[in-house]
């Protein structure tokens, strides 16, 4: 099915250059087109084409060339979220790769931390593995834990390695041998050795992709980027010469961490690019939040099987150094599951199974459960009349009245109410002994307790009070839950911008370009030399300063971001404090400062008297692009008589109550809204609830706040 | 679906599923303050904890997603606080791990904090956590005593805080008994606010709900996972059998012994409607060495493994309410059931990983569909301890090494990976040797070590460390040298377990499966662990599985001769036609 929406968010058009941003998604591929210096935003959505990504990616980029009128040449930014990587991980459709380990440590792979992921499944698979052991193979050398050489590395093996690996027909290969990340030497003569005899395999090694400790995690990382880098060449390469035909420039890859970065990058470290699509949508967050004077945000991004909620502090995204990538998505707060763990930055996403097709269903024990199985795209939500048996949360929104029971996005499609009835009566209501009303509001409460242990976990967890922020929704289905997850929060204000099924492809217009590099620097704080610690971070520097000028951006908008992970000597886990300025001794003191006041608030002590360790220094490059106005007034906004029906929608505290419904893109701005109302566009639905009032702004972000009856905190 | 037309009584069904959803959120924030914050690395990278919500009554309502040898056993961490004091205020932070009151064994250390809200009681949080060392003899206090007062500091439950204010003579008394003080003290540290997180998150649940909607709630979530438990144990057939197994032993060589000698557990598993028994009469009597489990430690054995057969979709939340269903009995003073001062230490896992696997074995005969052969049996424990000659500073290292999951209806097992009762994980080689003078110089699967069978068990791994420039007092804790890890219905068994010594000259050594022993400078431990056991007749595997695992290395060529009949492996592996027989 080839759907197409589009909505134009502003008109106010004028010459300049033109930013376009591509993100594919397993449903839909959305591009979004804004002019630099006016702001014009032009959104094009299109069926994505997960035989071959590339072809609904050319197929979109041209429909939304045409809707905008923009010339090819007039193009100065291509940016692009790939879920090449992701895909490639999760349908194990990857490269052969070979593995090459210090002697006595092929299987470390296959090893990993030896936990397994669910403790009762009974019928669980163990996890995927990368590289077969039948293609893993080993070299006879060993650094010990200084660094220093305890085996030599010994070269005259590497001619039969050579040959083994030919015999394999491996596509890439992946090396890490022990203790690289702080003796480099024989990982780079191993792997000099190997490019030269195997010019046409991609050869990662464990010390270019993270010289990092934790050798699982530092193998596991390597391997990906082996496993994913031929399938990504090839992607890239077939992208490059299409866009190149269509006149537009040579895209840029958006990376986990936020901003984006050339092909060439991508292509060196694959693993930056594995959640690209989640993070454009909180940078787009940040970007609208600073923009609208929220600077300080919890991002909610809803869509049909997932729901992501991340935080934003000071028009800042927080990132995390580790993730897994292949795993199922899930709420679980502890790592090790059944992926594979990377470590390089990713926007700090809690991500659970929870969206519009999640299923609810009663258990053998007589509880109401909601997922985590989801209807998916196809069938989708009983209403849709596809086929779907089973009630779905998006069918639960429908028989409260607050979806539209005679089509949606825009009466493209339709909806079949009655059917949607009888599967909730049989499957949810009828085994509760509830009434219609009160088991779909159940499975709403539900759903919404589980959407917003999500923000729990990226705010009150992370030591923030979730009082102190907006909620910020987004995807096709935020707006709908926002006001309830904000009460179960105790937020007061919520904020929808305008297009919300589309928000996060304008997160890869809106952003930097940006590499993130880090090392490992074992030392405690009071032992450190300050001379060395910054040389290494110039080092760093140095390097990103060839990839900011291989970009042609100006010098003064290159930024360099310090960052240290620390932690107190005996423990395992690191807390990113910044590292401001050039490292002197003042230097070292206030980092661990900065770390003693970063645990005080992450898990409620610290432990002032203990010695500080430093483990891994980070820095962010960044050449700053010149700001997108993802704020301009509409040249169409709403003139008023914005009112187009009323029906019967049910709300917690009043039950069903005639419920005025809005055109959205009739409503004038600064009009004050009171709840309960729903508010209706073409790609989403906002409800307010019946203490709360929203207000949309000339901008067309709707904000909504909790009614005035007494302070909502 | 819901064949009881059971239901949930007393709440709307949203406000109780958001309820129990909290407390187990609850109970899993804790688990991350721990991990995040410990100083000791089997706590903070193995993950060798456990997390829990109890209510007012010292009741299991919320487990974390932790480790199951614990299921059996935390609630009485709890109970044994609850018993001991009646004057129980806010701001009160308990100690104990006494196995002989409420703990398991003496290193499991438990952290248990009432939660108040305003002066009415709301339950507790319990962090039980394994220390690496809690004194005693050996470094990591896993030496083979004869009595528990042998193993380590025994703490009853008292006061660690009263009313807010720490207690400092308690601190100063558990400070000096214990190897690696520093360590031990961010361990307790991290503890203490883990439990502080819970209780912040239970008070914010009565502002939000009130007191009386939450106890209700916590009673209800008991009730509700006794209901699964009760509802799908209906669904599966009657039956009665019976299996028997023998441990190595227990460590101590007895007068006139020229070696361990080896002791025999006998269980009676009969299940009938929606409750079932596991009956350990005819096992044999507590023996002298720690190889002895109080009741609630074989309990958390038999749980573990009936959850998992009854339950594999995990519908029905960890608490005590789940036990109901489940009767565990075996004589007072039988190695199951021990009694005061027999020592205990490594009957905490070795028996509860016994007995789970037992269960298995037992329920095999009525439930040919519903189980696993034998997993590897043992945590397979090597502690070093001694002065770390780069520093001059104490340590002591504990680590577990993991064999495989054993072989199932229709899926092999899984390599080298932590089964039943445990879910620890490994350490980094490269902490592992920063934190401590050893070095690993091999860690690799080991192969053959797989049980044969249609359904190949899981693989175990091996590992060889080499201690560096000093003398080290080290440990093992190992089962199945002997016994091996069986199969079912046609398949073999796994590999036994195998540990030797080497001194700096390369001459092998014997190093003892449980005990201590010292390891000259230069000198080494291998460690092989057990694989698990297969299930099936071998003959019956898959050709094309066969030769996978013949390319990959995880069968050798001589084996798939002897153990799967094959004619010409070599011609299998090219995959030449008719070589498979």
């Amino acid at each position: 099915m080839q759907q197409t929406t589009e909505d134009t968010i502003s008109s106010t058009g004028s010459p300049g250059g033109v930013r376009i941003g591509v993100d594919v998604g397993g449903t839909f591929t959305d591009v979004a087109v804004i002019d630099e210096t006016g702001g014009a935003i032009t959104v094009t959505k299109v069926s994505s084409t997960p035989d071959d990504f590339g072809r609904g990616v050319i197929e979109a980029l041209g429909q939304a060339l045409e809707r905008s009128s923009v010339p090819p040449d007039a193009v100065t930014l291509l940016a692009h979220a790939t879920t090449v990587v992701t895909n490639a991980i999760l349908q194990e459709k990857g490269a052969r790769i070979g593995l090459v380990t210090t002697r006595g440590f092929r299987d470390l792979l296959e090893l990993r931390r030896s936990a397994r992921a669910d403790l009762y499944d009974l019928f669980q698979d163990g996890p995927s593995i990368l590289a077969p052991r039948r293609w893993r193979m080993e070299i006879t050398e060993r650094i010990g834990a200084d660094g220093t050489v305890i085996t030599p590395l010994a070269e005259d093996e590497i001619d039969g390695l050579v040959e083994d690996l030919r015999a394999s027909r491996v596509e890439a290969v992946a090396v890490t041998l022990l203790f690289s990340f702080l003796n480099d030497d024989h990982e780079r003569r191993l792997g000099a050795r190997l490019r030269a005899a195997l010019p046409d395999v991609p050869v990662f090694l464990s010390s270019e992709v993270l010289p990092e400790i934790r050798e699982f995690e530092r193998t596991s990382t390597t391997a990906v980027c082996a496993y994913v880098a031929p399938i990504l060449n090839r992607y890239l390469a077939r992208l490059k010469t299409a866009v190149r035909e269509m006149g537009l420039p040579v895209p840029y890859i958006m990376g986990s961490g936020g901003g984006v970065f050339e092909i060439e990058e991508s292509l060196a470290m694959p693993a930056l690019s594995a959640e690209s699509g989640p993070a454009a949508g909180v940078i787009a967050a940040a970007l609208a939040g600073t923009q609208i004077g929220r600077p300080d945000l919890v991002s909610f991004d809803m869509g049909g099987t997932t729901a992501k909620a991340s935080l934003i502090r000071n028009g800042t995204v927080e990132t995390t150094p580790e993730y897994e990538v292949g795993g199922s998505a899930s709420g679980k707060r502890w790592l090790y599951g059944a992926g594979h763990p990377i470590r390089v930055p990713v926007i700090d996403l809690a991500e659970i199974s929870a969206g519009g097709g999640s299923i609810a269903w009663v258990d053998p024990a007589g509880a109401l459960r909601v997922g985590p199985q989801s209807a998916g795209a196809e069938p989708g939500p009983v209403c849709y009349g596809r086929g779907g048996t089973e009630p779905t949360v998006t069918d639960a929104n429908l028989l409260l009245g607050r979806l539209d029971a005679d089509s949606l996005l825009g009466g493209e499609l339709p909806i079949d109410y009655e059917r949607a009835r009888a599967a909730m009566e049989d499957r949810v209501a009828g085994p509760l002994g509830l009434t219609m009303d009160d088991a779909a509001a159940a499975v709403i409460r539900v759903v919404n307790n589980a959407m917003a242990e999500a923000l729990r976990i990226v705010s009150v967890e992370r030591g923030h009070d979730a009082r102190d922020f907006t909620l910020f929704c987004f995807g096709g289905a935020g707006p709908l839950h926002a006001a309830a997850l904000a009460e179960e929060l105790d937020i007061a204000e919520v904020i929808a911008p305008p297009a919300p099924g589309a928000f996060s492809a304008l997160g890869l217009v809106a952003s930097d370009i940006r590499r993130d590099y880090g090392r490992t620097f074992f030392s405690v704080v009071d032992d450190t030399d300050p001379a060395a610690l910054e040389a290494v971070y110039r080092q760093m520097e140095d390097e990103a300063r060839l990839m900011l000028a291989r970009t042609g951006i100006a010098p003064s908008a290159w930024e360099f971001a310090r960052t240290a992970d620390l932690r107190y000597i005996r423990q395992a886990y690191e807390l990113t404090v910044d590292a401001p300025g050039a490292i002197d001794t003042g230097g070292l003191a206030s980092l661990a400062r900065g770390f003693h006041e970063r645990h005080a608030q992450t898990y409620g002590h610290a432990n002032s008297g203990e010695r500080v360790q430093i483990v891994t220094l980070r820095l962010a490059a960044t050449a700053r692009l010149p700001v997108l106005d993802l704020t301009r007034p509409r040249g169409d906004v709403g003139t008023g008589r914005s009112l187009k029906s009323q029906r019967q929608a049910w709300f917690a505290d009043t039950g069903r109550v005639a419920t005025p419904v809005h055109d959205r893109a009739r409503i004038a701005p600064g009009t004050l809204v009171a709840g309960p109302a729903i508010i209706e566009s073409l790609d989403s639905t906002i409800v307010i609830p019946p203490s709360w009032q929203a207000t949309p702004d000339d901008g067309g972000f709707v904000t909504m706040t909790r009614s005035a009856t007494g302070d909502p905190r | 679906m819901n064949d009881h037309g059971a239901r949930v009584s007393g709440f709307d069904p949203a406000t109780f599923v958001v309820i129990r959803n909290s407390l187990y959120a609850a109970a899993e924030e804790m688990k991350i303050v721990l991990a995040k914050t410990a100083y000791s690395p089997i706590l903070k990278v193995a993950g060798d904890y456990s997390c829990g919500i109890f209510d007012a009554k010292g009741r299991m309502v919320a487990q974390g997603p932790d480790l199951p040898i614990h299921l059996g056993s935390m609630p009485d961490a709890v109970r044994a606080v609850v018993t001991a004091h009646d004057d129980i205020v806010d701001g009160d932070v308990f100690i104990h791990n006494d196995p002989y009151f409420g703990g398991s064994h003496l290193p499991d250390v438990n952290v248990v904090t009432p939660a108040f809200h305003g002066d009415e009681l709301i339950g507790f949080a319990c962090v039980r956590a394994h220390w690496p060392d809690v004194g005693g003899a050996t470094p990591g206090s896993y030496g083979a005593v004869t009595e528990i007062y042998g193993e380590g500091l025994r703490l009853p439950p008292v006061r660690l805080h009263s009313a807010g204010v720490p207690n400092r003579d308690i601190d100063a008394v558990i400070f000096a008994n214990v190897r690696t003080p520093e360590e031990r003290r961010g361990d307790l540290g991290a503890q203490v606010a883990a439990n502080r997180r819970a209780v912040q998150r239970l008070r914010a649940l009565v502002d939000r709900y009130g007191l009386e909607t939450i106890r209700n709630a916590m009673a209800e979530v008991m009730d509700y996972s006794e209901r699964m438990m009760r509802t799908l144990l209906a669904r599966l057939p009657d039956g009665e059998s019976r299996f028997e197994d023998f441990c190595d032993g227990d460590g101590i060589i007895e007068e006139g012994d020229d070696e361990d000698r080896p002791f025999t557990i006998r269980l009676r598993v009969s299940k009938r409607g929606d409750s079932i028994t596991a009956d350990f009469t005819g096992t044999d009597p507590q023996v002298s060495g720690p190889m002895n489990a109080p009741l609630s430690v074989t309990a958390s054995g038999v749980y573990c493994a009936l959850k998992t057969i009854i339950d594999p979709g995990g519908l029905a939340p960890p608490n005590s309410g789940c036990w109901r269903a489940i009767t565990v009995t075996a004589p007072e003073g039988c190695v199951l059931n021990t009694t005061f001062p027999s020592p205990v230490v490594y009957a905490n896992h070795e028996i509860s990983h016994r007995v789970c696997d037992m269960t298995f074995g037992a329920v095999a005969a009525f439930w040919p569909d519903n189980v696993m052969a034998c997993s590897q049996g043992t945590s397979a424990i090597i502690t070093f301890g001694g002065a770390d000659p780069r520093t001059g500073r104490r340590y002591v290292s504990y680590e577990t090494i993991k064999g495989g999951l054993g072989a199932r209806p229709g899926k092999d097992g899984i390599n080298a990976v932590a089964s039943g009762i445990s879910n620890t994980m490994n350490t980094p080689i490269e902490i592992l040797e920063m934190s401590f003078p050893v070095r690993v110089e091999e860690y690799a699967l080991t192969p053959d070590s797989g049980g044969a069978g249609t359904w190949r068990g899981g693989l175990a791994a091996q590992r060889i460390w080499r201690v560096l420039d000093h003398r080290s007092r080290a440990s093992s804790c190992l089962e199945r040298t002997r016994s091996a890890p069986f199969g079912l219905h046609g398949g073999h068994a796994g590999q036994a377990a195998r540990i030797w010594a080497e001194d700096a000259e390369g001459q092998v050594r014997r190093a003892p499966g449980k005990g201590g022993f010292d390891v000259p400078a230069g000198g080494r431990i291998h460690l092989h662990v057990p694989g698990s056991g297969g299930y099936g007749p071998p003959e019956r595997r898959d050709r094309a599985a066969l030769r996978d695992d013949l390319l990959d290395g995880y069968v050798t060529p001589q084996r798939a001769r002897s153990d799967y009949g094959v004619a010409d492996p070599e011609a299998l592996m090219r995959d030449e036609p008719g070589a498979a027989d």
